[in-house]
C-alpha cells in the first residue's frame, strides 16, 4: 500500500494537480482540505503519512494549521507549500515543526523528491 | 530545594569521576587483578551514582549504579576480564553522553540497551557494543542559485543536522536564519556517531543543496580533550585560601588607614612604611589568587591515556604511554589553550612518530618562573635534510636559506601552516590542524616551541611555558624616548658592552658571548626609528629566536617590574611584534613585545609563508 497524503490548499486547482502528481508517483490520496480548520480535523481523521500544507487559507493559515496539528500529533510529517517571497513564513513554518516546504510553482519530481525523503522512503 | 544551582559543581565533579574512571579502566587492562585499582574504580563509580541520585538524573544513575554492580561482581571475583574493559569503556563513554545531554539541558539519553546488554552478551556481539564514538564533524553546505527560500532551507539543514547528532555551532547561526538573513552557504560543527559519507549523502538528498562537504575535525569526544570550555569554568577553592583572602583584606584595610592618617599628618617616614607594607600585602594577594587559578596538569593529560590506547587499537601499534609531573600546576587559561595542541602532539607521535612499537612520554617540570611540558617519542624521528628539500620545492625557503640554516631552525619549518612531513596524512592525524596551531597557542601564552629530533632517535616537542598569563615579569627599554616592555620570560641576558667588543662578519655586527658569536641587531632600525651614534657603554638584550641568540641595541635599560597585561583588541591587536599593553605607575601605556614575532615580522626565512597570512 502506498503512503497516504492528505492535501490542503484553498485552491482546487493547486489540490487537482498534487492529487495527480502524488497518485502518478504511487502515493494513495487519504483526503483533502480547503482550509485549516478542515486540516486539523482531518487530520484526526485519516491519520496521513505525510500532509502538504498551503500557507495562505481562509479560516485558519497553514501555519496554525500545522501548529495544532504538530501539538496533538508530533510525528507528523508536514510539508508547506509555499509561494515565492513568504521565506519569513516558511521559516515560521521550520520552527513550528513543518519538515520541508516546496515552493510555487511545482515541478513533479521536486514534490516527490520532498514526499519521499520526508516519508524516509 | 533548587538543585539548579547545584548543576555546575555536579558536571564538574562527575567530569574529574569519569577522567579518573577512564585512566582506572586503562591501568586495570594492564595489570587485572590490581585490588587497588577496582575498589578505586567502584568507588568512583559509586560516588557518580549518589551524585546523580540526589539531582534526580535518572538515566546517569541507573548507568552509574549498573557500572558500580559490574565493578563489584569483580572485586569479588578479583580481577577484571578482558572482555569487562571495553564494556566499562563504553560505559564511561555513555556517562560522558548523558553529561553532554545534561550540560546543554536536554533529556538524558537512554541507556537502558546498554544496562540490559550483560557482560557475556557484549563479549559476542563486540560488534555491537563498539559503537562509534561520536566525532566532531565539520559540515559546510552550499545551496543551488536557483533556491528558492535559502534561509529556510538552511534552517532545515540545520534542524537534519541536528537530528542526526549535537549541533555545536553553525554560521549562520539559527538565530539570524530566523530572522531571514540571507544565507546561500552554511557552515556548521557537529557532534555525531553518524559516518561522514552517510551524512554527507543524507544532506544532498535535500531539496536545493548543491554541494556538501564533510571533515572530521582533529578529535572525538571519547579519545580527545573536553571541550575548551568544559570542566575549567568553575574552581574548588580550599577554605582556608579564602580565609586568607579575608585576613589579607582585612590587613589591606588596616593599611589604608595607616596611610592615610600618616598622609594627613604628613609623617613621612610613615607613608614610607604604609607603602612597604601595602607591597607586601599586594604581593601576598598575587601569590593567593595565582593559586586560585591555577589547576594541575593531570585536568588536560587525564584523558591522553586513553587516547593513546584507542588509537592503538585503530592502527594496531604497541606503544607503552608514560606521563610525569601531572602534579605541576598552571594558570586555568594555560590549561585550556594547552589541552588540544597537547592532543595534536601525542596523535602526531602516534600516527608519524612510531612505526610499530615504542613509547611516548608527556612530561611535565618547573624550570625558575617557567613549567616545560614535553612529548616525546622513540620513533623514527624526523629528518632535517628531507625537510630543507621539501620547502625548497614548496618555495618556503630559497636555496641560500636552505644552506644557511641549521637542522633545529629546518624543524621548526614544520610549524609552517599546510607544512607536513607525512607523504599521506592518516585518518588519525586529522587534518587542518598541524604544528602550526600548536606553535601558535604556546606563543599566545608567551611560551615557546622547540623541537629536536633526529633519523632514528625519536622526537620531543618541549613547550616552554609561563606560570600564569595575567600578570608577568616585564623588562621595561628606552628607545628614542619611546618605552617599550619585554617579557622576562623571553630576555636571556642583559649586558652593556663596548664599542670595541663589537665585531663584524661581512655586514653583520656580531659580539662574542663565551663560546658564542650572537648576531646584533639595532632596536631603532627594527622600529624605522632614527639611528644614533652610539659613546660609551652600549646596552644589549640578548633574546632567542627560534633557538637562536639574538642581541637587540637599545638605549637603555629602564628597569624590571610585574606587569598587568592587557589585551589588546583591533586595530591594535594587528600590530607586528606587539602581545599586549600594561599601564605604568605614571599613567603611560607601554606595549608589551615579543621579540620573536617582531623579529619574524622583520626577515627570518621561515617567515616567507606567514607573511601572506598577515599582510
Amino acid at each position: 500500500m502506498g503512503l497516504r497524503v492528505l492535501i490542503v490548499d484553498d485552491a482546487l486547482f493547486m489540490r487537482n494537480m498534487l492529487k495527480e502528481i502524488f497518485t502518478k508517483a504511487g502515493f494513495e490520496i487519504a483526503d483533502e482540505a480547503a482550509n485549516g480548520v478542515e486540516a486539523v480535523e482531518k487530520y484526526r481523521d485519516c491519520q496521513p503519512d505525510l500532509v502538504t500544507m498551503d500557507i495562505v487559507m481562509p479560516l485558519k493559515s497553514g501555519i496554525e494549521a500545522l501548529q495544532e496539528i504538530v501539538r496533538e500529533h508530533p510525528r507528523a510529517r508536514v510539508v508547506m507549500c509555499s509561494a515565492l517571497g513568504q521565506e519569513t513564513l516558511v521559516v515560521e513554518a521550520i520552527q513550528a515543526g513543518a519538515r520541508d516546504f516546496i515552493v510555487k510553482p511545482f515541478k513533479e519530481h521536486q514534490v516527490i523528491e520532498v514526499a519521499r525523503r520526508v516519508t524516509g522512503g | 530545594m533548587d538543585m539548579s544551582k547545584y548543576r555546575e559543581m555536579f558536571l564538574t565533579e562527575t567530569r574529574e569521576h569519569l577522567n579518573k574512571m577512564g585512566r582506572l579502566v586503562i591501568a586495570l587492562e594492564k595489570d587485572p587483578t590490581d585490588r587497588e585499582g577496582i575498589d578505586a574504580l567502584f568507588r568512583e563509580a559509586h560516588s557518580i551514582k549518589g551524585m546523580a541520585a540526589s539531582m534526580g538524573y535518572e538515566h546517569t544513575a541507573e548507568l552509574a549504579h549498573h557500572l558500580e554492580d559490574l565493578m563489584d561482581g569483580f572485586r569479588k571475583g578479583g580481577s577484571l576480564p578482558p572482555p569487562a574493559v571495553d564494556r566499562l569503556l563504553a560505559g564511561v563513554d555513555l556517562l560522558e553522553g548523558l553529561l553532554g545531554d545534561l550540560e546543554a539541558k536536554r533529556p538524558e539519553r537512554k541507556v537502558a540497551a546498554f544496562v540490559s546488554g550483560g557482560l557475556k552478551s557484549e563479549v559476542e556481539e563486540e560488534s555491537s557494543l563498539a559503537t562509534p564514538a561520536p566525532a566532531l564533524l565539520r559540515v559546510r553546505v552550499e545551496l543551488t542559485a536557483e533556491a528558492a527560500a535559502p534561509a529556510a532551507r538552511s534552517l532545515l539543514v540545520l534542524k537534519e543536522l541536528g537530528r542526526h547528532g549535537e549541533l555545536l555551532t553553525s554560521t549562520p547561526s539559527e538565530g539570524r536564519l530566523v530572522r531571514g538573513e540571507p544565507a546561500s552557504s552554511l557552515e556548521a560543527e557537529v557532534q555525531t556517531t553518524q559516518d561522514p559519507g552517510q551524512l554527507r549523502a543524507l544532506l544532498l538528498a535535500m531539496t536545493d543543496v548543491a554541494r556538501v562537504v564533510v571533515d572530521e575535525a582533529v578529535e572525538t569526544a571519547a579519545a580527545g580533550q573536553p571541550r575548551r570550555d568544559e570542566g575549567v569554568r568553575t574552581v574548588r577553592v580550599r577554605t582556608e585560601l579564602l580565609d586568607r583572602f579575608i585576613n589579607l583584606t582585612g590587613e589591606l584595610i588596616t593599611s589604608r588607614y595607616m596611610l592615610q592618617s600618616a598622609a594627613r599628618a604628613e609623617q613621612w617616614t610613615q607613608v614610607r612604611a604604609g607603602l612597604g607594607q601595602l607591597t607586601r600585602q599586594i604581593g601576598d594577594l598575587h601569590h593567593h589568587v595565582l593559586q586560585v587559578r591555577m589547576m594541575p596538569l593531570e585536568s588536560v593529560t587525564g584523558r591522553l591515556p586513553r587516547l593513546v590506547r584507542d588509537l592503538c587499537r585503530k592502527t594496531g601499534k604497541e606503544i607503552r604511554f608514560h606521563l610525569a609531573g601531572e602534579e605541576i600546576e598552571l594558570d586555568r587559561a594555560i590549561l585550556e589553550t594547552l589541552a588540544d595542541p597537547l592532543v595534536h602532539m601525542v596523535r602526531n607521535a602516534v600516527d608519524h612518530g612510531i612505526e610499530k612499537r615504542g613509547e611516548i612520554t608527556v612530561s611535565a617540570r618547573r624550570e625558575k618562573d617557567m613549567v616545560l611540558v614535553e612529548v616525546a617519542d622513540d620513533g623514527r624521528g624526523m629528518d632535517a635534510d628531507l625537510i630543507r628539500r621539501k620547502a625548497l620545492k614548496k618555495g618556503l625557503l630559497s636555496p641560500g636559506q636552505a644552506k644557511a640554516l641549521l637542522d633545529r631552525e629546518v624543524l621548526q619549518l614544520i610549524c609552517l601552516p599546510g607544512f607536513s612531513t607525512a607523504t599521506e596524512l592518516t585518518e588519525t592525524s586529522g587534518r587542518g590542524v598541524g604544528m602550526d596551531v600548536v606553535k601558535a597557542a604556546v606563543e599566545s601564552l608567551g611560551g615557546t616551541l622547540e623541537i629536536r629530533s633526529a633519523p632514528g632517535a625519536g622526537s620531543r616537542m618541549v613547550l616552554k611555558l609561563p606560570l600564569s598569563v595575567a600578570i608577568i615579569q616585564i623588562l621595561l627599554v628606552e628607545c628614542d624616548g619611546r618605552t617599550l616592555a619585554f617579557p622576562i620570560t623571553r630576555v636571556v641576558r642583559t649586558l652593556e658592552i663596548a664599542q670595541r667588543e663589537i665585531q663584524s662578519s661581512g655586514r653583520q655586527m656580531v659580539i662574542r658571548l663565551g663560546e658564542e658569536v650572537v648576531p646584533l641587531l639595532s632596536l631603532r632600525r627594527i622600529l624605522h626609528l632614527p639611528s644614533r651614534p652610539y659613546a660609551g657603554s652600549i646596552p644589549i638584550l640578548v633574546t632567542e629566536v627560534r633557538g637562536r641568540k639574538v642581541g637587540l641595541v637599545v638605549d637603555r635599560f629602564a628597569g624590571q617590574r610585574e606587569a598587568f597585561v592587557k589585551t589588546l583588541v583591533f586595530p591594535l591587536d594587528r600590530i607586528a611584534g606587539v602581545t599586549g599593553a600594561t599601564v605604568l605607575g605614571d599613567g603611560r601605556i607601554v606595549f608589551i613585545v615579543d621579540p620573536q614575532l617582531l623579529l619574524d615580522e622583520r626577515s627570518a626565512p621561515p617567515v616567507a609563508a606567514r607573511r601572506g597570512e598577515n599582510p
